[in-house]
């Protein structure tokens, strides 16, 4: 395919119908075809005289395992691979269950999680953002998966429990809507045909007929639109063929559709729930200037006004040469991107705001230090923290208290008063916390509540970084390192799962105890 | 002051049965305080003084009655705590369980399970998280193949006894398929046929050498390896990582890692 498309770069308006053309003839099977054919169906006169054979060999021998790695490999730098937010109990007859904190079925080598048989339905795409490895300019290996093809690998997959369902994105094939409509066909087989009932993720192709959005939304379980990235001024830069109008449109049609499909679902007890897991979104860190202010302000934005799920950050990694991208040896901001998922953690599980973290003039964040104890570093008047007393909004902004260990110590101390032994067994990590609390009046040693004391004393626990397993990986540094630099320290970083990650905060919690 | 220690048998019905013998027991001698009675699921090879050792065999009927009166006091979330901490593989495991129902039983607190400065309480929640995990464990990486006759076979290695909580989960997500899950470690079978109850088997030979896969298995197996490989995206390789998520001694089991020497690595 990618060689028909360098062939006839001067005949970009006639683009749209030769594509199509071209995939009735593939889906026809036809392997070899005349350019003539294509261009007098086109009605075009100067393409006659260019006499090309254009064998489609790409296409048509591709073996469903190239097609898989090919696609796999196209659809690995979307972030989401989540499998929760809605339980659905299987029906005894069809396959397929849904658990609302979702399981992770395997870890890549990366260390993140492999929830989803996670896909591309083509990676041909007509859009050229600068960032994205599929964009029309490059000369990667392209190929399609037919709908059938997509059904049988996810029962298949799904049977032997190797993923919880599938995640569905797509490059633009021709143009939105036509895209959309083959997604929402393969949708259609995947639950009608194939009666599956496990997980299904798909994007929302920004400039798509609401129609078709409407209708995938009812196959869905989750709908994603992709933000890309944090300011419409970034988007403008690195992707010209998005606007910034036509991303938000299908979100805030989403948001709507699941607010209607929740007072419809209270109405009637059958109504088809409309995208029921929520949607969330993913933008890029790091491929544009923007402050951790700005990315956390957007953040909060979206989930106060569009009701998000989850928006997830994915540190920029470099594929693609271009003078308005980071050079490609730039390593990946991956401390940066932890930061920012342990402050939109605390924006949701935390009870904070992204104005008690960051301000004009702290535009970003603590590199040494995590967002909470920073937090706590600031506000010393608020400390010491009586553990039998405090209300639970209070002990959450302890470092070293979590969820889980703040809800347990509600729990417990309603029979009986606390000390820092009982702490230590239900999970709270002491050697963070002891600073901040006080059980039944008394502290666990005689320390300082002093700014500079307390965080020499944090800094030299170490925190445990995702990354930082083995202290260091050495890397040459270059000369020409950003601030955010010292990541290139790291290599590697963990990509936070949704409902799973409740989970493993929990057991990352129990490890420490 | 005498102790007594029960010995019982390691499953939920003798552990059961054992919580109501020592009720009995504390009834007919009159002693004063559930502490100095003790239970055990293997005898100690090493006998304590003044301590009386009895052996107590599993009652069906004795158990249900525990079972109920449980429900009935405690709730059905204490129940399934106390349940997965029965499961669990821990030594003093019966001995925790025991001391919680008797202090819930006590203090009539459906909440029980919440009262982590109580330390037979806290061991309670220890294993019973520990088995939870397990369990979760296998529901995200237990791997099925098919067999020529189209059954769905796995096979896994449990330290903890997870195999019952298990069945229900795979049977409500595959109520079509016949499928069995055999654990090395306890030597049970699970079965379930397609559209039916599920049993546990135990007792029976295996060997799988005899075992015959169908014909697109390989492929799918291949299938799925690819996609493992192709997914990680290589500058944020991080074994460490994948280690923590997806602990060593879960992947001789695993699909996607065998065929593999050292089997840490995708690439």
């Amino acid at each position: 395919m990618c060689d028909i498309i360098k062939a006839n770069r001067d005949l970009e308006k006639l683009f749209a119908f030769i594509i199509c053309s071209l995939f009735e003839l593939i889906q026809a099977g036809e392997r070899d075809f005349d350019m003539d054919y294509i261009a007098q169906n086109a009605h075009c006169s100067s393409l006659t005289d260019k006499k090309m054979n254009i064998a489609l060999h790409e296409t048509s021998t591709q073996t469903i395992m190239d097609k898989l790695a090919i696609l796999t490999d196209a659809a690995k730098y979307d972030v989401a691979c989540t499998s929760s937010g809605v339980d659905r109990k299987g029906n005894g007859r069809d396959m397929g269950s849904c658990v609302a904190a979702g399981i992770c079925h395997s870890f890549s080598a990366d260390g993140r999680c492999i929830s989803l048989l996670k896909i591309l339905m083509s990676n041909e795409c007509a859009y050229d953002c600068k960032y994205c490895v599929n964009r029309r300019s490059n000369d990667v290996p392209r190929a399609t998966f037919t709908p059938d093809e997509i059904c049988e690998l996810t029962m298949n997959f799904y049977k032997r429990n190797y993923i919880e369902g599938l995640f569905l994105s797509s490059g633009i094939i021709n143009n939105p809507s036509y895209t959309m409509e083959l997604i929402y066909q393969t949708l259609y087989k995947l639950r009608n045909v194939y009666r599956f009932r496990g997980y299904v993720h798909v994007k929302g192709i920004p400039g798509a007929d609401p129609m078709l959005i409407q209708q995938v939304g009812y196959l869905a379980d989750r709908m994603s639109v992709n933000l890309e990235l944090p300011t419409a001024e970034g988007l403008e830069k690195l992707a010209p063929n998005k606007h910034r109008k036509t991303i938000l449109a299908p979100m805030r049609q989403i948001q709507n559709g699941i607010a209607q499909g929740k007072r419809e679902l209270a109405l009637y007890k059958n109504a088809p729930s409309f995208v029921p897991a929520g949607q969330s979104t993913q933008m890029i860190i790091g491929a544009t200037p923007e402050s951790d202010y700005q990315i956390m302000t957007v953040a909060e934005g979206l989930y106060d006004k569009f009701g998000m799920k989850r928006v997830f950050y994915s540190a920029y990694v470099g594929v693609n040469e271009d003078k308005a991208l980071p050079s490609i040896q730039t390593a990946s901001p991956l401390l940066r991107e932890h930061r920012l998922y342990q402050a939109d953690w605390l924006l949701r599980f935390y009870q904070f705001r992204v104005d008690e973290l960051l301000n004009e003039k702290h535009q970003n964040f603590n590199i040494l230090l995590d967002p909470k104890c920073d937090w706590a570093l600031q506000h010393l008047e608020q400390f010491p923290v009586e553990i039998n007393r405090a209300d639970y909004r209070m002990l959450l902004r302890v470092p070293g208290i979590g969820v889980k260990s703040a809800q347990r110590i509600c729990k417990a101390r309603r029979s009986g008063a606390l000390d820092f032994d009982h702490l230590k067994k239900i999970g709270v990590v002491l050697k963070r916390a002891l600073y901040f609390i006080t059980c039944s009046g008394k502290m666990m040693y005689r320390t300082k509540l002093e700014e500079d004391y307390i965080t020499r004393n944090l800094l030299a626990e170490h925190e445990k970084l995702p990354f930082d397993k083995d202290g260091m990986t050495y890397k040459q540094l270059t000369l020409f390192d950003d601030a955010q630099e010292n990541v290139s320290l790291f290599t590697g970083c963990r990509e936070e799962a949704d409902g799973e990650s409740m989970q493993r905060f929990d057991s990352l919690m129990r490890r420490q105890v | 002051m005498e102790e007594y220690v029960l010995v019982c048998e390691d499953s939920m019905e003798g552990i059961l049965t054992g919580v109501y013998e020592a009720y009995q027991l504390k009834k007919d001698m009159g002693i004063a305080s559930h502490d100095s009675i003790h239970l055990a699921v293997s005898e100690p090879d090493v006998h304590r003084l003044f301590t009386t050792y009895r052996k107590i065999d599993a009652d069906r009927e004795k158990a249900e009655k525990v079972t109920n009166t449980m429900i009935r006091q405690l709730g059905s979330e204490t129940w399934y705590r106390l349940t997965m901490a029965m499961a669990s593989c821990f030594e003093d495991k019966a001995d925790a369980v025991y001391h919680t129902i008797a202090l819930g039983l006590r203090t009539h607190d459906r909440r029980i399970t919440d009262r982590l400065q109580e330390n037979c309480v806290q061991n309670v929640f220890q294993y019973a998280r520990a088995s939870d995990n397990e369990l979760c464990h296998l529901k995200q990486f237990l791997r099925f193949s098919e067999l020529q006759n189209g059954i769905l076979f796995a096979k896994m290695d449990a330290k903890h006894h997870v195999l019952p909580f298990l069945m229900p989960h795979f049977a409500e997500r595959l109520p079509a398929e016949n499928f069995v899950i055999y654990d090395e470690n306890q030597q049970i079978y699970g079965l379930h046929a397609s559209f039916q109850k599920w049993y546990i088997l135990q007792g029976a030979d295996f060997d799988e050498e005899r075992l015959v896969y169908s014909e697109t298995e390989e492929m799918y197996q291949k299938l799925f390896k690819r996609f493992c490989d192709s997914i990680a995206i290589e500058v944020r390789i991080n074994p460490g990582l994948q280690m923590n998520m997806l602990p060593l001694r879960f992947r001789p089991n695993m699909t996607e890692f065998q065929d593999q020497a050292g089997a840490t690595l995708h690439k």
